[in-house]
């Protein structure tokens, strides 16, 4: 039952980095590898600002922001200087390493004496539950890991809800236009540079603010930590197309939420089931690499069938 | 309401690809004035209509819009003024998105875009009056995506979305090109229903010789990046595509001529 807590609770943050890979992905048609810096970026904010006594909604934040920063750096770099959305990604990825490591100072910011979200939603539950396990279902579930879960899944909720509504305003409608056909915007009075920048800053926006959260529940901030975080993201948004099967905003995000649950329930039991943990990065970029191409191959082998029928 | 003055316009210059697209190009186009637009292939007639859009920034030349020197103004800046359909059905609205979105975004052209709801209900009410009355069903379809419907439907509601805030200028570029004839008749009928109605200034490329007579008020022809010809008033409406074939044909044996009388100076005095 814990294995399942944390993977749910673990799931609900990455859901946020999933969520913003979805914009630059799937909106923008972008894979935008800022993303793994700006994971690292918010973690490494949140975490220095939580060791010096800030709250920890105000570090979080403070983390988003950073992180959005760095997307709209990607995002000028690749639209006024015309450089490889790709390769603009590889620059500030590059570049936020070393960034990364001056903000924290050192390799690795540990978060045992700080308050963070996890601890304070920990004494949530105590005061609401007691300290005694709670039986959920007939399992013993600590509470203190209870409520972190229900504050995961509200930041998830919230998140979501927020951008759904975002993208039915102007701004948010044209920012999905440009992705989808930017000479129509721009037929239609609409920056698209502008545009893309604004995206590329709320989607490592989330990211960043993802790896605040990972940070605190994790327990610590480490300059290695977004390496390949961007393949998770992608294996979630997909993971989350095969499960809602449609391309509509509300159930885009949906998805994007519960495919990133999905997959570290996956990963989870895979770990359980003896996966070597040294081999989980591997396994993911084949899996996304797989989904990429297999419905590629699978309308081919339709397309063949008939053909060779007749 | 459109000047365009000295127009030039060389792309990929000093290379193998080089293309004087337009040399010289002076043009005055009367408010509420339908303009259309004929020429060869290469003529310069689409550059032209791009360079009035923004797609590019001109060598040389400037252009004024509406008391405005737009010369400068960058592609979506000039958008405020300009409501434009293309030539690929695929090119005018946003596939993914549906019809109301698309129609949101026109709705703001040259606007400044904010945090409110895009699908305003007072929108979608005069929305669904609107696509009503191209009769083609459309009106219950709102919510589908835009990338579901036909190239004819994605034309006619591209020119519904270029005129929904009426521009100082409409920029119609062989928009009915890539359509199969009835299609192709419906959404001309329409785009000069539209014109006539709000009194639009036009400038329309085309390489239909019939619909260049049936419409507009004018006709300039187009050859080599120059406007060869000028029709208007009398003359435009007493001309019959038989004529147009003819001054096209003209054009290329005086072409053909030039050349002849080249090589032959040539090799007479070189």
């Amino acid at each position: 039952m814990n294995l399942l807590l944390g993977a749910l609770t673990l799931g609900l943050i990455l859901s946020l980095l999933a969520m913003g890979v979805y914009v630059s992905f799937r909106i923008f048609s972008i894979p935008d590898i800022t993303t793994d810096g700006s994971i690292t970026l918010g973690a490494a904010v949140a975490a220095v600002l939580l060791v010096g006594g800030t709250s920890p909604i105000l570090a979080t934040a403070a983390g988003a922001l950073a992180g959005a920063a760095a997307g709209a750096l990607a995002g000028i770099i690749h639209t006024r200087f015309r450089i490889n959305a790709l390769l603009a990604g590889i620059l500030v990825m590059t570049a936020l390493y070393s960034v990364n490591l001056h903000v924290m100072g050192r390799s690795n910011v540990p978060l045992l004496q700080a308050t963070t979200f996890a601890t304070q939603g920990e004494r949530l539950g105590h005061t609401l539950f007691g300290t005694g396990p709670l039986h959920l279902l007939g399992w013993p579930v600590a509470p203190g890991d209870l409520a972190v879960l229900a504050l995961a899944l509200l930041a998830a909720v919230v998140v979501g809800v927020t951008l759904y509504v975002f993208f039915r305003t102007d701004v948010g409608t044209a920012m999905r236009a440009t992705g989808d056909n930017p000479q129509m915007v721009r037929a239609l009075g609409a920056d698209v540079d502008r545009y893309t920048i604004l995206g590329l800053a709320l989607s490592n926006g989330l990211v960043a603010m993802s790896g605040a959260l990972l940070a605190q529940y994790q327990g610590f901030a480490d300059a290695q930590m977004g390496i390949g975080m961007i393949v998770w993201g992608l294996a979630s948004v997909i993971i989350g197309e095969a499960l809602t099967g449609s391309r509509s905003l509300g159930l885009a995000l949906a998805g994007a939420v519960l495919g990133s649950v999905l997959f570290r329930l996956l990963v989870a039991v895979a770990l359980r089931w003896g996966l070597n943990p040294n081999d989980l990065k591997l396994i993911t970029a084949l899996f996304v690499f797989s989904a990429l191409v297999l419905p590629r191959f699978l309308a081919r082998r339709r397309g063949v069938a008939p053909t060779a029928r007749s | 309401m459109l000047e365009l003055h000295g127009l030039r316009q060389t792309f990929n210059p000093g290379t193998v690809n080089e293309v004087r697209a337009l040399q010289g190009v002076d043009l005055t186009l009367e408010a509420g004035s339908f303009v259309v637009v004929l020429g060869t292939n290469g003529s310069g007639k689409s550059t032209l209509l791009n360079a009035v859009a923004g797609s590019f920034f001109l060598d040389e030349g400037r252009i004024r819009l509406d008391g405005h020197d737009v010369t400068r103004w960058p592609e979506h800046r000039r958008a405020q003024l300009i409501g434009r359909v293309f030539q690929n059905p695929f090119s005018g609205t946003a596939p993914g998105m549906s019809i109301a979105e698309n129609f949101a975004l026109a709705a703001r052209r040259g606007k400044p875009r904010g945090l409110s709801w895009a699908l305003a209900p007072n929108l979608l009410g005069a929305l669904r009056e609107r696509v009503a009355a191209l009769r083609m069903g459309l009106e219950d379809r709102l919510d589908n995506a835009i990338g579901s419907l036909s190239g004819g439907q994605r034309q006619a509601l591209t020119l519904l979305m270029a005129t929904w805030l009426r521009p100082r200028l409409l920029l119609l570029d062989e928009h009915t090109a890539a359509l199969d004839p009835k299609s192709a008749d419906q959404v001309i009928s329409l785009s000069d229903q539209v014109i006539r109605r709000d009194g639009l200034t036009t400038l329309m490329v085309t390489h239909s010789m019939a619909q260049a007579v049936a419409y507009g008020d004018r006709i300039l022809m187009m050859h080599r990046g120059r406007v060869v010809h000028d029709f208007r008033g009398a003359e435009k409406r007493r001309l019959r595509p038989e004529d147009l074939i003819d001054r096209f044909d003209e054009i290329r044996r005086r072409e053909q001529l030039d050349e002849g009388a080249a090589t032959m100076l040539s090799d007479l005095y070189v």
